[in-house]
């Protein structure tokens, strides 16, 4: 995959005191975004705003699309068009994308997907899509969503997204929610030479040896640039190699397995795990988003009553991380999956533990994210 | 200061809570070197309907963005007063604006009155209170340095402001000087 170094003109190097929405909008900016169109919804529409004023300085396009859907359709387009995209959306705003979406899964268009997660009808933070992000659209594909629990990670992990969406030719998804969004926080913006982008892998090919969905079994395809001859036809249906729309069935196969297996066999190389204090614990905390949090702060407060707990914090949930959450469940008594919803993640932790531990699962789904007392009464409880 | 400290800005809608938290915490992070986490909440209401923000400002990375228990509070209106008071640690620092905040319902040792309103009335725009409060800080607790805080006020508000707000500023900390109000830990 070819590299590059982000655009100096294009990052605010320097300490800032920043909304996670602008932030999520700066490590945009810093990956090369150059074309973003959203409709309004809170708690995302600062991400909106600061586009409107930032694109423009940058030689990008802003667009307000008429609706979610329009936003979402028009990505396709503008990724096609060798556009690095992005939109921005909430919760009830993502379900209107879910067509869309679908389409740009199958015909493997890179985009940013920002779906600021809220409770239904207002505006308190929540984890309750989790499962959307990973199962919103219909047909065979593979999500990646990738979850920052700081204003510091909606900054670094946008670009991480962009990244891997330029790699896989892949939607992916950035799982803000309203805890981390409306907050402020100290940013720290490196220097451009110290972030790295990865680029489309275009084709060398000539238009008449080009193959338009050609690749290896666990590969995208590469892409071409559009107007220079290169005719292709990007279609929700069952498409072979050659971009043809074809109902046989090992076309369907074909198509489906290698979509979805540049994603799974590549999971190792895609999902990202961060362990504390996990060397010598009896205990585990697995989580992810802010509700990281608080979950660091337990274990001091465990260590101090002589619990040994440790939390594995998953820096993405879809592809699920499944050796790294095996391995903490073969070296603990107890699991504690602590999620913003009544329970939904738990069910994957639950499956990649294999049995080898029990998993317990921490729920919340009252706008807020947990207090560190409120896990630590779960944990208490738990290691009785 | 002794870290973390856990600020709660309360009053209506209108009054410049939140830009004031986020001076605040920009002065903290870009001039103190410092961690802050700024959260609030208000109502839908352009003016008018409680509102609060929330800071902590640490020496070292914070974690849980909620706490349940604040070090200081300034109210700046009597409803609002009356619903954060009890976040309030029992040694904690409370400042009102004893025009605004009339009904104490719970006596805290450590209470500065500051006629907040007044003052930036008296200087001539009213909506400058946030910056007196601001000014007040700087002085009386020490929060945060006089340059450091009006260099951040001037980044931060319209040009046509900024001769109004660095007044307001100077006003609060004025005040502080004038009534020997301090409180530095």
């Amino acid at each position: 995959m070819p590299k590059k170094k982000a655009s100096k003109e294009r990052v605010l190097s320097g300490v800032h005191f920043m909304l996670g929405n602008y932030a999520t909008v700066e490590g945009a900016i810093s990956a090369g975004c150059n074309y973003f169109a959203g409709y309004p919804i809170t708690p995302a529409n600062e991400i909106s705003e600061r586009m409107s004023q930032r694109l423009p300085q940058v030689g990008g396009k802003f667009v307000q699309g008429e609706d979610e859907l329009c936003s979402v359709f028009s990505l396709a387009g503008a990724a096609l068009a060798g556009g690095k995209v992005m939109t921005a959306t909430a919760s009830a705003g993502y379900n209107y994308m879910q067509e869309g979406l679908g389409y740009c899964y199958a015909i493997e268009a890179p985009m940013v997907i920002v779906d600021v997660q809220r409770t239904r009808g207002d505006n308190f933070a929540s984890q309750a899509d989790v499962y959307q992000m990973r199962y919103g659209a219909s047909g065979d594909y593979e999500a990646i969503v990738v979850c920052p629990s700081s204003v510091q990670e909606l900054y670094d992990y946008t670009i991480w997204a962009f990244n891997l969406a330029e790699e896989y030719r892949n939607p992916v998804i950035v799982m803000s929610e309203t805890t981390i969004a409306l907050m402020r926080e100290r940013l720290d913006i490196p220097t451009a030479d110290k972030i790295e982008l990865y680029d489309r892998r275009y084709t060398k090919k000539t238009p008449d040896e080009y193959h338009p969905f050609e690749a290896l079994a666990n590969q995208c395809p590469e892409a071409a640039p559009i107007g220079e001859g290169y005719h292709t036809i990007y279609s929700l249906n069952p498409h072979d190699e050659y971009g043809n729309i074809d109902w046989d069935p090992i076309v369907f196969d074909n198509l489906y397995k290698r979509v979805t297996g540049k994603i799974t066999e590549n999971a190792d190389k895609i999902c990202r795990t961060e362990s504390y204090m996990m060397d010598d614990a009896d205990y585990a905390i697995v989580t992810y988003g802010s509700e990281f949090r608080p979950s660091i702060d337990a274990v001091e407060t465990a260590r101090k009553e002589g619990i040994k707990l440790g939390v594995l914090k998953l820096c993405n949930v879809w592809p699920v991380p499944e050796n790294a959450i095996c391995e903490v469940a073969g070296n603990v008594k107890k699991i504690f999956s602590v999620e913003m919803n009544l329970g939904k993640y738990v069910r994957e932790i639950e499956r990649a533990s294999k049995n080898k531990c029990e998993v317990v699962s921490v729920t919340k789904n009252r706008g807020f994210v947990h207090t560190t007392d409120e896990i630590m009464t779960e944990i208490r409880k738990g290691v009785l | 200061m002794k870290y973390p400290l856990r600020i709660s800005l309360c009053g209506f809608g209108g009054q410049g809570i939140v830009l004031s938290a986020v001076i605040l915490g920009t002065a903290a992070v870009t001039k103190g070197n410092k961690y802050v986490v700024q959260t609030q909440s208000y109502g839908s209401e352009a003016r008018g309907g409680q509102c609060q923000s929330e800071l902590i400002i640490d020496e070292k990375p914070i974690n849980s963005p909620i706490a349940e228990k604040k070090n200081v509070l300034i109210a700046l209106f009597q409803d609002a007063y009356e619903k954060y008071i009890p976040a309030l640690e029992e040694d904690g620092i409370l400042v009102i604006d004893p025009d605004l905040v009339t009904n104490i319902v719970r006596p805290v040792e450590t209470t500065f009155e500051l006629p907040a309103t007044q003052i930036a009335v008296d200087i001539g725009n009213r909506m400058t209170a946030n910056m007196v409060v601001l000014g007040f800080l700087s002085e009386c607790l020490g929060i945060i340095n006089k340059d450091d805080l009006l260099e951040v006020v001037k980044d931060n508000v319209a040009d046509r402001f900024k001769e109004i707000n660095t007044k307001a500023v100077e006003a609060g900390i004025e005040y502080a000087k004038e009534h020997n109000m301090y409180h530095r830990s």
